[in-house]
């Protein structure tokens, strides 16, 4: 068969310049770590590293959020510690005021006392958040939770609940009415303590056991239903823990799987090279060989 | 007898030299593209009756011909001719394919900070810095979509650059083949011999024009007669038809490939009718790639704006107002034929962003009945009266529509370089699902959880799904031509090794002939020599 001189020329020319092509790439590929150099080289790849890159950026989204949680979280335990603390202060004053041994005068004291044990706890209740939002006042964040009455004091805020996408199909309350805290089960903490210090405040002995009966046993609710709330916030803690480690699980599988997807097998990339690289080199070579054979070189 | 010796050496010499010639020329002309070999076709001449018996009167050159094989060379024009369309499509659709290679640097991450600068809205619903932030990335996001829908748009601009150079270059050619045509067949008629290098280049332009556009070719008589497409004639004889560019009556930002029609009215061709080669090439990108491109990344902006918005309108934002839209949105384009003779104008709105589809859609009325054809997969829907809504979007026709008229509706084609944000003031996040509750995320939390929600494709796609839809259809084309390309690559190597190995110079052979001619020569140069000495020794008889 005869072969045309110019076709043999085209022929090694293409051919060297197609393994260089391939050469080029696979030092585009090291040099940039990269397996998909775009979404032409593996299309199913791409496609599936894009969709895994967005629920690892929103596992982590959920991670930020659970540390939202636990600082508000936090906030409302450590308040409702000090509550729960000053409320058993309350209750042993409660009953050292039954001492019948005491006058009218001890008992002013431990009026003006538990005045301050009130305001104390107004300020508890009352409590912000490091961005300034008051943390009992559910929706009316703006708004302090209470404001104390001659009788008492008034809830200024609302019943809502602030909740946090915790996880992909869990949302959390964060947040409890002060409502719910300081005056649920028909007892009001700040009613019960106005009145004690009233009670405490009025001359003579009539009355006395009796009020004090009341104000021991509306106390003893009012520290129930802070204990429920705390408990709920340690609950709701303890999850966020457990969720975080399944996070952080998560993360590593989707980071495991982009790696598999994108990223180059660098052993296998060099190995390549190198053959890459002795190929265009024994094509080179002989292509100056064969090229240089010519029936004119002998005329 | 002495003179017959000398005339018979004469032929052998002069036949020696045209040999020598022909090889020299086979030589000069090894590296020139479409240049076919020429051999020498010799015979014995007429011999003559002495009597005795004939006497042979020495060698006649009948014809140099080209050796060329007319059924390998249209094999050669019709790989090469694939391979032009293919590398041009692959080419152009490199370019979208490498506006997606970064991963970091596309819309996915705009998307996924947009979403999580809004979690930190709904963790901090009161925080102006969040909202500022939130509304930041929103920015960004807007500006993503926007950037990637100015390239797209780019690219189409250039793209009709191409075409008209495209254009260009095919009538050259065929102005070129015509002449050709002409000069050949004069050639010819005088000399009764082929024009070989004539031919040559003729076939050679005719694989030039195969590169733009694919064409079949009639011979008659000497003449090569060239039509496109469906039979539309480019060369008959020494006459050209020449192509140019109309702007597309339904789109005057698209060029069309048209020709002039005996009454001189411009006639546009289909685009299926300008298959293969360069141009053909253009068109199929346009077609199949770049629009439905435009399409899939303005579905997801307007998917995403539209959907979002309706969520956020629900809200009531940090001073108390109802939420306004927090995007603006692209509406659909309606293109009126330009040849439409009624008056009716056209409307279209998108009223159900779920059944938005990446596809164009034309309206067609006939006189009763409106026919609205979905272009992806010519789905037709029939109807007589509007509003009609066909994959979320609602036409409105007002009356006088004559019949015959037609409109183009590309609903999300603008997609993404309408997306913006619509608000300024953080404040204006309506992340509260009740009034004057500045502490209440419920209706950011709702936004948030939008970021994984089907709200596409009849609700089998998130906004990420869409993009990915998009990236995915955009890498297995790009892919698809890749392979498809180096393919036809490989054919047209074939067919050209083929027709190279049969019409192509062989440096060694010719060298051999040249070696052969010469001896030739030098014999025929002794047989005159020998002659010529016959002839002396007759004149020292008389001395």
């Amino acid at each position: 068969m005869r072969i045309s001189t110019q076709l043999m020329f085209e022929t090694a020319s293409n051919r060297m310049s197609d393994l260089q092509n391939r050469l080029q790439k696979t030092q585009e590929q090291i040099g940039s770590g990269r397996r998909i150099l775009s979404p032409a080289d593996d299309p199913v790849a791409a496609t599936r590293a894009l969709d895994i890159t967005q629920s690892q950026s929103i596992n982590s989204q959920y991670g930020v959020n659970r540390q939202y949680a636990k600082s508000t979280l936090g906030q409302v335990e450590t308040t409702l510690a000090g509550v729960t603390s000053l409320m058993q202060d309350v209750k042993d004053t409660i009953t050292a005021a039954g001492n019948g041994t005491l006058n009218d005068n001890q008992r002013g004291f431990m009026a003006t006392e538990l005045n301050g044990r009130l305001q104390q706890l107004l300020g508890l209740a009352n409590s912000r958040d490091a961005a300034g939002n008051y943390l009992f006042s559910g929706f009316q964040s703006n708004t302090p939770a209470f404001v104390q009455t001659a009788t008492g004091a008034t809830y200024q805020g609302d019943q809502g609940l602030q909740r946090l996408q915790v996880d992909a199909t869990r949302q959390m309350a964060t947040s409890s009415p002060g409502s719910t805290v300081f005056q649920s089960g028909g007892q009001d903490v700040f009613a019960t303590l106005t009145d004690l210090v009233n009670l405490l405040n009025t001359p003579g002995t009539a009355g006395l056991a009796a009020g004090l009966a009341t104000a021991n046993a509306n106390m003893d609710s009012a520290l129930d239903s802070v204990l429920t709330v705390r408990a709920s916030v340690g609950a709701n803690l303890q999850e966020l823990d457990a969720l975080d480690n399944v996070g952080e699980d998560r993360n590593l599988q989707y980071s495991k799987a982009l790696s598999e997807l994108q990223d180059l097998d660098y052993v296998q990339a060099l190995t390549q090279l190198t053959q890459q690289q002795v190929t265009l080199e024994a094509a080179q070579k002989s292509f100056v060989k064969t090229s240089s054979l010519s029936l004119f070189n002998f005329m | 007898m002495a003179t017959s010796i000398l005339s018979v050496g004469q032929s052998a010499l002069a036949a020696a030299q045209v040999g020598i010639n022909t090889t020299g020329h086979n030589i000069a002309n090894a590296a020139t593209p479409g240049y076919n070999r020429q051999v020498i076709v010799q015979g014995a001449a007429q011999a003559q009756n002495f009597g005795f018996g004939f006497l042979g009167q020495g060698v006649d050159v009948s014809t140099i011909k080209r050796v060329y094989n007319e059924f390998l060379g249209n094999q050669v024009q019709s790989a090469q001719t694939t391979k032009s369309g293919l590398d041009s499509h692959y080419a152009q659709i490199r370019q979208i394919n490498n506006l997606l290679a970064d991963p970091t640097a596309g819309l996915s991450p705009a998307l996924q900070e947009f979403f999580t600068g809004l979690q930190d809205v709904a963790s901090n619903p009161t925080s102006i810095p969040a909202r500022q932030s939130a509304l930041s990335s929103a920015e960004s996001l807007a500006s993503r979509f926007q950037s990637m829908a100015g390239r797209l748009d780019e690219i189409g601009r250039s793209l009709n650059g191409q075409i008209q150079s495209s254009v260009a270059d095919i009538n050259t050619y065929g102005a070129q083949i015509a002449q050709l045509n002409d000069a050949i067949g004069k050639a010819q008629r005088a000399s009764g011999q082929p024009p070989n290098d004539l031919l040559d280049q003729r076939d050679q332009l005719l694989m030039e024009l195969n590169k733009h556009i694919k064409v079949t070719v009639v011979a008659q008589g000497s003449d090569y007669n060239v039509f496109i497409g469906n039979g539309q004639p480019l060369v008959v004889g020494v006459s050209t038809y020449t192509l140019t560019n109309v702007a597309s009556a339904t789109n005057p930002e698209k060029l069309e490939v048209a020709y002039r029609a005996s009454n001189g009215s411009l006639v546009p061709l289909a685009e299926s009718a300008l298959s293969g080669g360069q141009l053909g090439g253009l068109l199929d990108f346009r077609s199949q790639s770049l629009e439905p491109a435009q399409n899939a990344l303005g579905r997801v902006a307007i998917g995403l704006a539209s959907s979002f918005n309706a969520q956020h309108q629900l809200g009531f934002d940090l001073g108390g107002a109802a939420g306004g839209a927090f995007f603006t949105t692209a509406t659909p384009v309606v293109g009126e034929n330009s040849n439409n003779t009624g008056s009716a104008a056209l409307t279209a709105s998108i009223s159900n962003v779920n059944a938005l589809t990446t596809s164009d859609y034309r309206l067609q009325f006939d006189g009763t009945n409106y026919t609205v054809t979905r272009l992806s997969d010519n789905t037709p829907t029939t109807f007589a009266a509007f509003p009609q809504t066909i994959d979320g979007v609602t036409l409105n026709l007002t009356a006088g529509a004559a019949a015959g008229d037609s409109f183009l509706i590309r609903p999300t084609v603008n997609g993404a370089s309408g997306f913006g944000v619509a608000i300024t003031d953080p404040a204006k996040i309506a992340a509260a699902a009740q009034t004057g509750a500045v502490g209440d995320n419920s209706n950011a939390l709702l936004l948030g959880a939008l970021q994984t929600a089907n709200t596409l494709g009849n609700g089998t796609v998130s906004y990420q799904g869409a993009y990915s839809q998009f990236v995915s259809q955009v890498g297995n084309k790009t892919r698809e031509l890749e392979v498809t390309s180096s393919a036809a690559g490989k054919l047209l190597t074939e067919a050209t090794m083929s027709l190279q190995n049969e019409s192509g110079v062989n440096l060694d052979e010719e060298a051999a002939n040249l070696l052969r001619y010469q001896q030739a020569y030098q014999a025929a140069g002794k047989v005159m020599q020998i002659a010529s000495e016959l002839f002396d020794v007759l004149l020292s008889i008389g001395r």
